[in-house]
């Protein structure tokens, strides 16, 4: 017979195949490169539609991200809080649960962030000051997600519903504290100025990185981008090496399995919340705390604040397949993507909202090629077992069977 | 196999013939140049091992896939079958282990399901011809309850009867009789005796020894892929089968060792939850108690409280002097008692993660798996091949998911697990289920181990037969409580009694 003679002789040792990690990096590279081009594929049938050239079109979306004066600065600075924002959905994610709310809870963690800029400034001197705003923010974060947390778990109220529910009242939370508690005080004389925060003190902001690199400050790139993807390292870290990372893909795959293992689900669930709110308290920490420099503000919480940045995190995580590294290039990349937003009117006949469509289309293909990759590897998987389980039987007597048995 | 047949039956010229089907998975044949014959008025069984490639062959046959090469022919013509739905045009009829059922229809309306003969159902038409249909063949079903009313063995016919509707010739059933009780099982073979007598042709998979030697004519082995025998029950035996199914012999009866009962390990003291009622029972060391009983009647619960996986509204779990009624599951297994739960995948793995991961399931506190809430890599991997080897489990590399595996393997995988720690009581439920003869064997020596080796078992199992062939104390379980307690010589009908309730019967007698 054919297939005896691969035969291997125990688990564990000497096949020559690839390992499992390998083969699913590859087949997980493919997926994402067949996604690329279905999404291209269609988004040039609406940009012929429109009377454009697909290639110039792409083009200048490529350019706008690399080549044009500070792209890739935007592109990263815009990928900041994004990173932060998808981190907060897939660690959720991994144990099971689907935090919506990461929206309300980075909104939240901005006031809370703004407070702490504006009244520790006497208390934490030079780059501390800093530090404890960045802090302020992730307690914050955390405090709003223990809540949607503790109602799972002691009540059984599902999170997606009362996550979205929270994200409602978070907006109300941030316009009561920016009329009230956080309201400035002193206006400068003369201005109309919008309802926002009096100006943070110098050291309570985030300092430019793009200068090292030769960038302008207008793109605002700060050192918050190598915290993200340090933060992107620390929950890989976390997920696969740590127990909480392992109780939560137990949890999340099989909460049954994992009770009977001896996990806590609740407190697991629990856990997850609170790191997915510290991370969410992050996500708004690149439009507070770093400086504009064409208005030379920047360092306060301005009402109209940039919202929808949790909603996004949802479609970046999605696109990262909730990898954390893998999230990283999935924000850098929707960032170059936004990034031609702002260049298609101006170098093109298309309508911004072309790269939204594009995005959508985007989503949609990725989670038809990765669930025909994961399809396809199961089944390599499945039929490799079985083929090697058949093979050891026929070496197997019954002298060796009775031998195992301790 | 003979062109003709074997003598006594197979005077009817063969309906269906497949001739030199393969079919190759990646990495594997599935089917290695296999023929067979179907004629009509008889239930030809195709038995093997997990992975034999039997139910393969028939979905080949239903039009689920293409064969890599090899012939089909009907009524002596060939013909290429691409979709199920071509399959029931030509007379071949499939139900899957797994039924698939809209829960809040009815019967009848199942039934019609994709054959409603017009845009405009005409309910009391569908109706009257499923009633007929189940007049007919002495199916015991009302058309008008609704599916999520109806017990397995009922669902089960609705499924054969939408195939019957549809008025196939052949009818392939995928292990039948797996999800049913014992006198449900009764119930489909007189029906399946019906369907026989009016000329239809069954296929029936299985690997359960005893009933494919009931209620078959004619009885194909398949191994690796591959045919290895046409037989029929008069011809050969259950060890016959077993073996040629194996290729080794198989043991039925392993030797129980002689080991001296000692003190308990184990008391229950008025259980109460879910559906136990002041359950009592106590398990000693080096004793096997086997729970027997129809399952429904607390099964599920008992293992779930004692495990802590349920809150206990009233009782004492003492193990070894230590009461550990509500306590944690993990508090649970580190006091020593290693589980095996009744449903692998819903209890027992996490399917999706590898097989180390699996292995350290229900470790992830200890110290040498887990410093500063870090794993430790290298000692769980170490750990993991180690039992591995020494368990059995076949597969390529501990880096596969537990899902890619067989149902066998997988529940050495956790047995592996679960008697690693070397517990003082191991919690069996349902251990064999689903597993071929020659996993089941594996399982049955790693409980009489434990027995060997001085440990306490609980063993919970619907087979009749594993609690006879492990236990030392049977104990029977109805409706929450135990109603007997027999020695495991005591005849099948007395301990069937005890199931049933034994005081019912006496009511009525």
């Amino acid at each position: 017979m054919a297939i005896t003679a691969t035969a291997p002789p125990a688990a564990g040792s000497g096949v020559k195949t690839r390992p499992e990690w390998l083969e699913s990096a590859i087949g997980q590279g493919l997926a994402l490169l067949l996604a690329l081009v279905i999404a291209l594929g269609l988004g040039s049938i609406i940009i012929l539609l429109y009377g454009e050239n697909p290639l110039d079109v792409y083009g200048s979306i490529l350019r706008a991200s690399t080549t044009d004066k500070d792209g890739p600065a935007w592109v990263l600075s815009s990928a900041t809080p994004l990173i932060f924002s998808a981190l907060a959905v897939s660690v959720c994610f991994k144990g099971g649960l689907f935090n919506i709310g990461v929206e309300g809870q980075y909104l939240v963690a901005m006031a809370t962030a703004a407070w702490a800029a504006l009244h520790l400034g006497g208390i934490l001197p030079g780059p501390l000051l800093m530090w404890g705003v960045l802090l302020f923010g992730v307690l914050g974060g955390m405090a709003y997600a223990a809540i949607p947390g503790a109602l799972k778990v002691k009540t059984g109220a599902h999170e997606v519903v009362t996550t979205i529910m929270m994200n409602g009242i978070a907006i109300s939370l941030v316009a009561w504290a920016l009329n009230h508690p956080l309201r400035y005080t002193n206006a400068p004389a003369g201005q109309n100025v919008d309802l926002r925060t009096n100006i943070f003190p110098a050291n309570a902001k985030v300092p430019d990185l793009g200068h090292l690199f030769g960038y302008g400050p207008a793109p605002r790139l700060s050192w918050l981008f190598p915290l993200a993807v340090l933060a992107a390292a620390i929950v890989w870290f976390v997920v696969k090496r740590m127990r909480l990372g392992y109780e939560a893909r137990a949890v999340g795959a099989s909460a049954g399995s994992a009770q009977a293992g001896g996990i806590g689900i609740g407190s697991v669930q629990m856990k997850l919340f609170l790191v997915s709110g510290a991370l969410a308290g992050l996500v708004g920490m690149q439009q507070i705390l770093v400086n504009n420099a064409s208005t030379n503000t920047g360092g306060y919480l301005p009402q109209n604040y940039e919202a929808t940045l949790g909603f996004t995190g949802i479609a970046v995580a999605f696109l990262g397949q909730n990898n954390p590294i893998g999230i990283v290039f999935a924000a850098i990349f929707w960032a170059s993507l936004s990034r031609g937003e702002s260049i298609l009117p101006l170098e093109t006949n298309m309508p911004r909202e072309f790269v939204i469509i594009l995005q959508g289309i985007l989503i949609m293909s990725v989670v038809i090629t990765y669930t025909l990759a994961r399809r396809r590897l199961e089944r390599r998987q499945t039929g490799r077992v079985l083929a090697e389980e058949e093979i050891v039987v026929t070496q197997t007597t019954p002298a060796e069977v009775e031998g195992t048995t301790t | 196999m003979g062109e003709n047949g074997r003598a006594g039956r197979g005077s009817a010229p063969p309906f269906v013939v497949l001739e030199g089907i393969t079919k190759r998975f990646p990495g594997v044949v599935a089917n290695d140049d296999v023929s067979l014959e179907l004629r009509p008025g008889e239930v030809h069984a195709l038995i093997g091992e997990n992975g034999a490639g039997k139910s393969t062959l028939m979905r080949i046959l239903y039009g689920m896939y293409p064969s890599d090469s090899g012939r089909i022919t009907i009524h002596g013509e060939e013909v290429r079958i691409h979709s199920p739905r071509d399959a029931i045009a030509r007379g071949i009829g499939m139900v899957h282990q797994h039924f698939v059922l809209v829960d809040p229809f009815t019967v009848a309306e199942n039934v019609i399901l994709g054959d409603e003969g017009g845009p405009i159902l005409q309910p009391e038409e569908s109706e009257r011809k499923v009633k007929a249909l189940a007049v007919t063949y002495g199916f015991q079903i009302d058309p008008h309850s609704t599916v999520e009313d109806l017990s397995v063995g009922e669902e089960q016919r609705v499924e054969i009867l939408k195939a019957l509707y549809r008025g196939v010739e052949i009818l392939i059933l995928d292990e039948p009789t797996a999800v049913l009780t014992p006198s449900e099982t009764s119930d489909l073979f007189e029906n399946l005796r019906r369907l026989r007598a009016d000329g239809k042709s069954i296929v029936f998979i299985s690997h359960k020894l005893d009933e494919v030697l009931e209620i078959a004519d004619r009885i194909t082995v398949l191994r690796r892929g591959v045919v290895v025998g046409e037989t029929t029950p008069a011809e050969t035996s259950k060890a016959k089968l077993a073996e040629m199914m194996v290729g080794r012999p198989v043991l039925f009866r392993l030797e129980k060792p002689a080991v001296e009962i000692g003190e308990p390990v184990l008391r229950l003291e008025g259980l109460t939850g879910g559906r136990l009622d002041g359950l009592s029972l106590e398990v000693r060391a080096g004793e096997i108690v086997g729970i027997a009983g129809v399952e429904g009647n607390g099964q599920r619960d008992l293992a779930d409280l004692v495990m802590g996986l349920r809150p206990l509204d009233a009782g004492r779990i003492v193990l070894d002097g230590e009461d550990l009624a509500s306590r944690s599951t993990a508090e649970i297994r580190n006091a020593g008692v290693g589980f095996v739960p009744e449903d692998r995948h819903e209890q027992g793995l996490v399917l999706p993660m590898t097989l180390w991961e699996n292995l350290v399931l229900g470790r992830q506190d200890d110290p040498p798996f887990v410093k500063h809430g870090v794993l430790s890599l290298r000692t769980i991997k170490d750990l993991a091949r180690t039992l591995v080897r020494r368990f059995d489990v076949r597969a390529r590399s501990i880096d596969v998911t537990a899902g890619a595996l067989s149902g066998g393997n997988q529940q050495k995988l956790i047995l592996a697990r679960e008697l690693e720690t070397d517990p003082k009581l191991l919690l069996a439920a349902q251990p064999t289920r689903g597993l071929d003869v020659g996993a089941i064997e594996f399982v049955w020596s790693q409980i009489l181990a434990q027995k060997a080796a001085g440990r306490g078992v609980l063993l919970i199992s619907a087979e009749l037969d594993e609690i006879y062939a492990l236990s030392d104390r049977i104990l029977t379980l109805y409706e929450g409580t135990i109603t007997g307690e027999y020695p495991p010589s005591a005849p099948a009908e007395e301990v069937g009694r005890g199931m049933l309730g034994d005081v019912a019967v006496r009511d009525v007698g």
